[in-house]
């Protein structure tokens, strides 16, 4: 199999696998009451009219009355048309709420990112070189510190510190700030610090132990005999055959991070990005939102572990395509 | 299986090793088949006699009530009793090896004995210790040797100097804005987690187990179509799966433990199938082959137990993303509030974090802890039933 058609091929695997995903969202949704249409059976039977005519009414209005197989067919054609419906609590298109939101995830998980897959693995041989020592120890702590506290906990905790005891960063997020400046800076510095500390830990480990094992091979000793200089054997010889394994767990993990923590990070520090909007969509019932939240976080984990798997494929040659 | 290993060879009573049929239950078995059928009569009795609010021991004349949940609780005690612990106990040697191995790693000794306190606390406890009371009197009382201001505690249950309220023994770690005892919310909140903990690993254990072991032993398209299969498990955003669930269908604890533990055996399943796929290679396999053993004896006799001693490390390394989960869910509060978990108490002092900073602190550093001490157990666990994965690891 050439790369051309491995690509071809994992980019159908995503495909079903996306679709396999929405399937069952449809049918967690199809198997139980409508919220929408029981608020108006409710409000009906409070007014004094008929609920179940009223129930009917809006299963009508939803199209919620045809069969299954063609709201199923409705439904497919929607969620891949991106046409995710209209958000009843903040009355704008679902899509529209989405982007908006979006704006302010990315504000803090780009840099979040870019930290965690510089200074992971930057660390993590560094402390594989200096192994036993007591960097190594300290490093080797802040790991587990990082990877065993809950990030809810830890951002409560240093807000606590500095913003209700020392006051040195704000409350309360501000929205009002431009992206690119101090204020905006000094507010996403904490929540990407927590967000960090709990990403970076399984990183540090993997790229430690990994690299370790490269630090006495042949072609390390031979460097060194060469009189090539240690960060230059380091970066050329350790880092690179250390990215190839890290590589696969990689985007996996900080996948499963950024669903679950940036809905908590969020929740914990105000930022109205993905994660609030999913959290308040849920309170408000808006089933559209939820609806559209939960996709819009499957799909971004399904295209990144495609990504994944080609880069991969790309990065190292010795893996041959059948086998995956 | 003999229970007592002769030393030599001549005194192996071949009787004893022959018993090799399917029906012929070992020690583990029965005990287990013992105690687990009075467990499954009582929880039919009470599905089936007793009204849905009547205790389920009255008839002892107990208060305590178990519900569904507290039964898979209970079954998977015993599986871990019968077949965890009681073989250690009947292999006393390799058991002085694995602790000999495992005693050099200090951290996870401490580990284990923070674990063994928290499954005792959560066993035990909320028998010993009644359950938290709402007492508006006694709100925000702190923890014992620290002091307040005055004016933050309703009345001070200890003594007051200096306009400062101390701490008493009788709240240790002090009470929440209802006068609840932060102490016993924990030990409450120590049966959760002990319950989530236990019962997902069994049914991760059990899926994952099987259907890798299955998928190993049947190649062709059926393994690889099982292997697709679970390439679709692992992509599936559990997370948010279980929001969705919460969402359309309300979901409590056990709704919580079944959603995680069928999404969450991917990982397990494709570990067990490559260890199976190289252990059936391995020479002792096929010697037992060609003796005459049928698969199913292979497979249960030698493939899962020489499986399952790797498999504990993994399934220790998911248990804190379990408990993890399940804080995050209660910490934003949209679970069911009615279980006395550790992240419903740090949802509930939230809002009084700066004044009284114990009731998010004490649940939230013991979550820290235990999430911490599993980490460290799978580490130890790893390099004590895994020598060659520690040589390559360094």
């Amino acid at each position: 199999m050439g790369f051309g058609r491995y690509v071809t091929a994992r980019v159908l695997w995503a495909a079903v696998v996306s679709l396999i995903i929405v399937t069952v969202t449809f049918l967690l949704l199809a198997a139980a009451p409508n919220p929408a249409v029981q608020r108006a059976a409710t409000q009906a039977a409070l007014q004094g009219g008929d609920p179940a005519a009223a129930a009917e009414r809006v299963r009508e209005l939803r199209g919620l009355n045809q069969p299954l197989h063609v709201r199923y067919l409705d439904y497919i054609q929607s969620v891949y048309t991106l046409d995710w419906g209209w958000s009843q609590s903040r009355s704008q298109p679902v899509m529209e709420a989405v982007t908006q939101a979006l704006y302010y995830t990315v504000q803090y998980s780009v840099p979040w990112t870019i930290l965690t897959i510089i200074l992971g693995p930057l660390v993590g041989v560094y402390s594989a070189a200096n192994m036993y020592s007591w960097k190594d120890h300290a490093a080797t702590a802040f790991a587990f510190f990082g990877y065993a506290i809950p990030n809810f906990f830890f951002g409560i905790i240093l807000l606590l510190v500095f913003g209700v005891w020392l006051e040195v960063i704000p409350i309360v997020y501000d929205t009002g700030v431009p992206v690119f400046s101090v204020e905006n800076a000094i507010q996403l510095a904490v929540p990407v610090f927590v967000l960090v500390t709990g990403s970076i830990g399984a990183v540090m480990r993997v790229s430690r132990n990994e690299s370790a094992e490269f630090q006495n091979a042949d072609f390390m000793k031979t460097a060194k005999a060469k009189g090539v200089s240690p960060l230059r054997a380091y970066a050329y010889h350790v880092m690179r055959p250390t990215l190839v394994p890290l590589s696969t767990t990689l985007v996996g993990q900080l996948l499963a991070l950024f669903i679950g923590s940036s809905l908590l990070v969020e929740v914990v520090f105000g930022i109205p990005g993905l994660g609030r909007l999913t959290y308040e969509a849920l309170l408000a019932q808006d089933t559209n939102l939820v609806l559209g939240t939960t996709l819009f976080f499957t799909f971004v984990a399904v295209i990144g572990n495609l990504l994944e798997d080609i880069v991969f494929t790309v990065l190292d040659p010795r893996i041959s395509y059948d086998d995956r | 299986m003999a229970t007592e290993k002769p030393e030599r060879f001549d005194q192996v009573d071949w009787n004893d090793l022959s018993r090799s049929g399917r029906f012929d239950l070992s020690v583990n078995a029965l005990g287990m088949l013992a105690t687990a059928i009075p467990l499954v009569l009582l929880g039919l009795y009470e599905w089936q006699f007793l009204g849905r609010r009547t205790a389920t021991f009255e008839f002892v004349g107990l208060e305590r009530n178990l519900e569904t949940i507290d039964y898979f609780f209970v079954f998977t005690l015993l599986l871990f009793v019968w077949f965890l612990v009681l073989p250690l106990l009947q292999n006393p040697r390799m058991t002085r090896y694995y602790w000999e191995e495992f005693k050099r790693n200090r951290p996870a000794v401490v580990s284990l004995v923070w674990l063994g306190i928290v499954f005792v606390g959560g066993l035990l406890g909320p028998l010993l210790v009644s359950a938290p009371q709402q007492d508006l009197l006694v709100a925000y009382q702190p923890p014992v040797f620290t002091s307040v201001v005055d004016t933050t505690p309703a009345t001070c249950v200890g003594e007051v100097i200096e306009g400062r309220c101390h701490g008493t023994w009788q709240h240790p770690f002090g009470t929440t804005q209802g006068g609840k005892d932060v102490f016993t919310m924990i030990i409450y909140g120590m049966t959760v987690t002990m319950q989530i903990a236990f019962i997902t690993t069994t049914i991760v254990a059990a899926i994952g187990i099987s259907f890798g072991t299955l998928s190993a032993y049947a190649g062709g398209w059926v393994d690889e179509v099982m292997m697709r299969f679970v390439d679709i498990i692992l992509s599936f955003p559990t997370f948010l799966m279980f929001l969705l669930i919460l969402y359309i269908y309300g979901a409590g604890l056990g709704m919580f433990i079944v959603v995680f533990s069928i999404l969450g055996w991917g990982g397990t399943a494709r570990y067990v199938r490559s260890k199976s796929l190289s252990i059936s290679e391995e020479e002792f396999i096929q010697a037992s082959r060609i003796s005459g053993a049928s698969t199913y004896r292979v497979i249960r006799g030698h493939v899962v137990p020489n499986v399952a001693s790797s498999i504990i490390t993994q399934l220790t390394l998911l248990i804190p993303g379990f408990l993890l989960a399940e804080a995050q869910l209660a910490f934003l509060g949209i679970g069911d509030s009615s279980v006395p978990s550790w992240g419903q108490l740090i949802s509930a002092g939230r809002s009084d974090l700066s004044f009284a900073p114990w009731i998010v602190l004490a649940p939230g550093i013991v979550l820290f802890l235990t999430i911490l001490a599993f980490n460290f157990l799978g580490d130890a666990l790893l390099d004590a039933l895994n020598p060659e994965a520690e040589a390559e690891n360094g």
